[in-house]
């Protein structure tokens, strides 16, 4: 009998799983997959506050803390 | 990388520095969150603004606790403030804000690319922003939390005060209804 463990998958522990990034609620209800189209839409935008804006914020916050 | 319960902690003990690394990690999804809900851009600005005030408020008088996620902790106070907001506009009675146009699309992004694509992305960008305007309210809120602020729908759920489940629902109703919008306006990915 060959021997296993040569050329089989190997075996994977929970910790070599990532799903930090991943809702696996949403996961499991297959939103992604069903609606990868739309979603690809949505990430075209991208509102970033502008660098005067978070400048004139920490500005405030140093004059009361 | 410290996390954010660590930075808060340092702060509470005095290193200014760490509540503004808080915010530089933060911001982004906070602007997206709020200036997608606000479509008056100076408006959206004071929100961002407000919410960060408010946030140091909370946690100089011992009112944050931490319970996994500070980002959620923070969209809860962006989302009542811009409760509030629209609660006063009710009360006053007046109409406001579709003027908003200017300063949307500020990412680097634009900055390098020609003309020409600089107008289709702004097209692009603009009927998107439009689509999600035209969701109901409660689907509006579920896109741009998990979409734009990024949390999980366990939070989303916390935030809103509904189920996992209503949740789940009001996201797969939006992106039915955004991807009916997008064959109506034969919007599409023309870039990238």
């Amino acid at each position: 009998m060959k021997p296993m463990g040569i050329i089989s998958t190997q075996f994977i522990t929970l910790k070599d799983i990532k799903v930090n990034s991943i809702d696996l609620i949403e996961d499991a209800w297959g939103i992604n997959a069903e609606f990868n189209d739309v979603i690809d839409l949505l990430r075209q935008v991208n509102p970033v506050p502008e660098r005067c804006l978070t400048t004139s914020l920490i500005k405030k916050i140093r004059k009361i803390v | 990388m410290i996390s954010d319960y660590e930075l808060i902690m340092r702060f509470i003990k005095g290193e200014q520095a760490c509540f503004e690394k808080l915010i530089h990690r933060h911001k982004n999804k906070v602007f997206a969150y709020i200036s997608l809900y606000i479509r008056d851009q100076a408006l959206a600005e004071d929100i961002f603004q407000d919410t960060f005030l408010k946030v140091i408020q909370s946690v100089k008088g011992g009112k944050y606790a931490d319970n996994g996620k500070f980002i959620s902790w923070v969209m809860r106070i962006a989302h009542n403030l811009i409760i509030d907001h629209f609660r006063r506009i009710k009360q006053m009675n007046t109409i406001s804000n579709d003027n908003y146009e200017s300063d949307l699309f500020n990412s680097k992004a634009f900055a390098e690319d020609n003309v020409e694509d600089n107008m289709i992305k702004r097209q692009i960008q603009k009927d998107i922003r439009n689509m999600i305007s035209h969701l109901p309210d409660d689907q509006r809120e579920v896109v741009i939390l998990r979409h734009y602020a990024g949390l999980s729908f366990k939070e989303i759920a916390d935030i809103t005060d509904v189920s996992i489940n209503t949740a789940l629902g009001r996201m797969r109703y939006a992106l039915i209804n955004m991807r009916r919008i997008m064959v109506e306006k034969n919007i599409s990915l023309t870039l990238n």
